[in-house]
């Protein structure tokens, strides 16, 4: 089913009738914390505290929070999908005998709270029996603070009208150009509303606004059966509204469009060794697969062994291993302004906190709880605790995790200018990496060759696949200040039951010699 | 967990407050959840807990335009709000092209697949199951880690047409990685079943164990073209990607591995060995689902793939409607099975002059959806063989393959018996080629 291209005219006519009908809902009120919200929260929070000490619990923290989400989707001319959701709850873990447990619960009421603090003390005492180590947390601070994410607009004070009319526009705009077959786009808002209490004292209320657009083109060559696809999925940040408002989102659509008609028509890629350029869009996600998950202390100790996997760094690297060139600086950053990360205090009250994993090129520290700093020999936790849900056992998770731009003003073409046969790759295409994180292959949504200095020709069927030491020592050119980015995935899954983690990560494009890339149709 | 009266009252609850609002078509659906586990490494439990919520969606249709709400308040006052929301979206909402009215009455069976111990996990029991795993580990000199789960839960649902459902259905693991002192071997086996009293610990443990010392030490091979035996977990790491394109509405679009030339698919064509098939089932015994699909179609057997043929594709309500035919009803879960008595696993590795024995796939991704094309890599288990025996173990290699090519009728040489990895039942295969382009130094 292929649709013919809309016009303007018509456009506005569509958009037109829903703004005649504007709409704030009523939630926009409804969710906003008063007084008897945080008492009651509090009073929760107190009852399973009370309750898990008493019952012998050395240490415990209780996470009383509201989440709500707003998803709209769309397909060419229609709205496919406007759904709201809200779910609260609490989130207990204790320690008893140096073992943890966990219980949760979404009945909001003082007995089920302390129910949930006899499951969870229940939980932990069983299993105190296998605990051939105690756990010791590192000290921090007690802390009694609010803090809220940046933004100017509350997405969720936003009549529904706008919103799909902005989804809407940004479809129209990809079908006016000639070869389009299909388009989809999403928009999903996030609020969290966090209470955390622990029993060192510990009181925070948090609450972060996020804000997910994305949209997919697709052309389809109905005669030969044959179909690319140019999607556009990875820009969520941790800010407001104001993002749909001020971003140039109709030139993205404008372009990917574009984008997918040339793509459908481009050339195979020749398989060989390329120097190429990564586009923050695309490097993104190798610092994610790369360095995010290799530096996460949990997996270096053999705690994500069954699901996620070990890392190829080891406990005694921190200080000694070269990572790569001496270009290369990567910071784990909970502060970044907008990074889908950032937070105040995770979720175990530890401020957020801004590190250097790699310095210089050399691997210089890990991702940290305060459960992990201690097993390193460390005095303070770098924040890394989170769970995705007050259902879920808070564990370690990946901060935003940047790579530093170049000291001076680089620009795109410096970067080619030194590159006589290589690629420049942009945007998601497939990832996958080993369980050490060694041994990675990633795609590219566009790829163009780059000859004698200059971008020319997409090329389709590409992948490039690298070592993550050799892939970062190959790294000889970085982009400045100006080129730098901030791109992000909102579904890193990891763990056991499965919880997914938002993160960003920052980065200019930057420049690696003589990779290997696949032809992946030709395999 | 909600009982029946309980779930579908609060289901007709919102259904009254949506209609009392206007909407003139609605559907609230359910569940109610109750789950308990433990993860361990490093000889001790990691983390571990239990958890119970319930979700409630509404979703309503005033003048054909719709509205969806999702909480989980059971609460009277946030009950009558979640429906007027539902209704306050649906009537600024344009009006939803795909709007098929809501099913009314229909049977259906009790769900086979529920067992009331897994609701209801025991603590000290789970405890004393996972201390012999780990002492299982502990005396082979491996270090191990591994998941327990189990999960109990009550879906329901009430349309504004009169059709009400409520299933319950439950389903336990234990999965267990066990890496040799060395840091050089590892080896990786899971089970499950929707009764927890089934489950078999000692022999998970065991079998990652046996895999984990097997694996010691192994030896690069040059990345190419090879044939290989795929365990059960191999292929269901992979088979995940081909059940994904089986949407009719994808391939009729032209957008599909299963879309054809000039806007047909390739419904009726023999893609596959004529030795395969590929069917859904809620009643299979090994492997029972709830009877009923997400959109309230009650499920039956479902034939995808039938000796090697492309049989079915899966149309959802909007979309058999629009091809004007019946929706399929499912597929709810994934039985791949051999059409002759399966091989042993002796006998497969006994076949084979040369190649690979492949215990599990890891971060496998789509690289080409035209020929579910996917990359991945080899891990927890990877051997040589040399005339009909194990050689010995090699390193770990990234793979690029179809999947369309890897199950395409000249390729599969042998199919073994079928496992349950929910929501699948896969066999083993061997297969004459399967491509490996770079080695992976992980273990």
């Amino acid at each position: 089913m292929e649709t013919a291209p809309v016009s303007r005219r018509q456009f506005l006519a569509t958009v037109s009738a829903l703004i005649a009908s504007t709409y704030v809902p009523a939630w926009a009120e409804i969710w906003q914390p008063g007084p008897e919200d945080a008492a009651k929260r509090a009073e929760m929070a107190e009852a399973a505290l009370a309750r898990a000490t008493a019952l012998g619990a050395s240490y415990a923290d209780v996470r009383v929070n509201r989440y709500r989400r707003e998803s709209i989707a769309t397909r060419e001319r229609q709205v496919q999908n406007v759904s709201r959701s809200t779910s609260g709850g609490l989130g207990l873990r204790v320690l008893v005998n140096g073992a943890w447990g966990f219980a949760a619960t979404n009945r909001l009421e003082p007995a089920a709270a302390r129910e949930a603090a006899d499951q969870a003390v229940a939980i932990a005492r069983a299993n105190a029996v296998l605990a051939s180590r105690k756990v010791v947390l590192a000290e921090a601070e007690k802390v009694v603070a609010t803090w809220t994410s940046a933004f100017t607009r509350d997405p969720f004070a936003v009549p529904l009208d706008a919103k799909i009319a902005f989804l809407l526009e940004l479809n129209a705009t990809a079908l006016a150009v000639s070869g389009v077959s299909f388009v989809s786009s999403q928009v999903l808002f996030v609020d969290e509303q966090k209470y955390f209490a622990s029993s060192e004292g510990s009181r925070i209320t948090q609450r972060l606004v996020r804000t997910y657009p994305q949209f997919s083109t697709t052309a389809a060559d109905r005669a030969s059966g044959d179909f690319q696809t140019r999607a556009v999925v990875d820009r969520a940040q941790l800010v407001g509204y104001e993002y749909v408002e001020n971003y140039p989102w109709r030139q993205d659509a404008e372009k990917a469009a574009h984008e997918v008609v040339e793509k459908l028509k481009s050339k195979p890629v020749s398989a060989g060794r390329y120097d190429i350029v990564v586009d923050p869009s695309q490097l993104f996600l190798a610092i994610h697969e790369s360095v995010g998950h290799s530096t996460e202390l949990d997996r270096s100790l053999g705690w994500e062994a069954n699901m996620a996997g070990t890392s190829f760094l080891r406990a005694g690297d921190a200080g000694k291993l070269r990572f790569g060139a001496a270009i290369v600086n990567l910071v784990g950053d909970r502060t970044q302004p907008g990074g889908l990360a950032t937070t105040g205090f995770d979720d175990e009250g530890v401020k957020a906190d801004r590190w250097h994993l790699v310095r210089d090129g050399m691997f210089v520290d890990w991702q940290t709880t305060r459960e992990l700093a201690p097993l390193i020999g460390q005095q303070r936790s770098h924040g890394c605790l989170h769970a995705d849900s007050w259902s879920s056992v808070p564990f370690p998770r990946m901060p935003n995790v940047s790579l530093e731009p170049a000291a001076t003003e680089v620009t795109l073409d410096d970067l080619f200018s030194g590159i006589k046969r290589g690629l420049f790759i942009e945007g998601r295409g497939s990832s996958s990496i080993d369980q050490q994180r060694y041994n990675f292959q990633f795609g590219g949504a566009v790829i163009r060759e780059i000859t004698n200095g200059k971008p020319g020709a997409m090329v389709r069927d590409a992948a490039y696949q690298s070592r993550t030491p050799d892939f970062w020592a190959s790294c000889d050119g970085l982009g400045g200040r100006a080129t730098y980015r901030l791109w992000g995935t909102s579904a890193d899954g990891k763990g056991e039951p499965g919880q997914t983690n938002a993160v960003s990560h920052g980065c200019p494009p930057a420049r690696f010699r003589q990779i290997t890339v696949l032809n992946t149709a030709a395999v | 967990m909600l009982a029946r009266d309980e779930a579908l009252k609060i289901c007709e609850t919102v259904l009254a407050h949506a209609r009392g609002a206007g909407a003139e078509d609605a559907v609230v659906s359910l569940q109610s959840a109750v789950e308990s586990h433990a993860r361990f490494a490093d000889n001790r439990i990691t983390t571990s807990g239990r958890s119970e919520d319930l979700d409630i969606t509404a979703t309503v249709w005033v003048s054909k335009r719709r509205g969806s709400i999702t909480g989980n308040d059971p609460g009277a006052d946030a009950l009558k709000r979640m429906a007027e929301d539902a209704v306050q979206i649906a009537r600024v909402s344009p009006v939803h092209r795909e709007y098929v009215p809501t099913l009314g009455p229909l049977t259906y069976p009790e769900s086979a697949g529920f067992a009331p111990t897994t609701a209801d996990v025991d603590f000290k029991a789970r405890a004393t199951a996972l201390e012999q795993v780990l002492t299982a580990c502990g005396s082979a000199k491996v270090i191990g880690a591994g998941f327990h789960t189990a999960r109990a839960s009550a879906t329901a649902a009430a349309t504004a047409n009169g059709n009400r459902r409520y299933f319950r259905s439950s389903e336990a693991g234990l999965s267990v990685t066990a890496r040799s002192a060395d840091g050089t071997g590892s080896g990786y086996y899971s089970a499950d079943h929707f009764d927890l009293a089934v489950l078999d610990t000692k022999q998970v443990a065991a079998q990652a164990i046996e895999k984990a010392l097997q694996s010691r030490d192994p030896k690069p091979i040059e990345p190419g073209t090879y044939p290989v035996i795929l365990e059960p977990q191999a292929v269901a790491d992979l088979t995940g990607f081909l059940v994904n394109s089986f949407d009719a509405r994808t391939a009729d679009e032209g957008r599909s591995a299963f879309s054809a030339k000039d806007g047909k698919t390739r419904l009726g064509e023999k893609l596959f060995n004529e030795r395969i098939s590929l069917y859904s089932d809620p009643m299979h015994r090994e492997l029972p689902s709830v009877p009923s699909t997400n959109e309230g179609v009650p499920a039956s057997r479902l034939t995808l793939i039938g000796s090697g043929v492309l049989e079915n594709l899966e149309y959802s309500r909007f979309w058999a409607q629009e091809r004007k035919r019946e929706p399929t009803p499912g597929p709810v879960n994934y039985i791949m099975e051999s059409s002759q008595p399966p091989a042993s696993a002796d006998d497969l590795i006994k076949g084979m002059e040369r190649g690979l024995l492949i215990s599990r796939f890891w971060y496998v991704r789509l690289v080409d959806p035209r020929t579910i094309v996917l990359t991945g890599l080899t891990r927890d288990g990877l051997w040589w063989i040399e005339k009909g025996k194990i050689s010995h173990p090699a390193r770990n290699l990234r793979f690029n393959q179809s999947v369309l090519a890897m199950l395409a009728p000249w390729n599969v040489e042998a199919i073994g018996a079928s496992r349950r990895l929910s929501p699948l039942m896969v066999p083993a295969l061997r297969l004459a080629a399967f491509t490996f382009t770079s080695i992976s130094d992980a273990i």
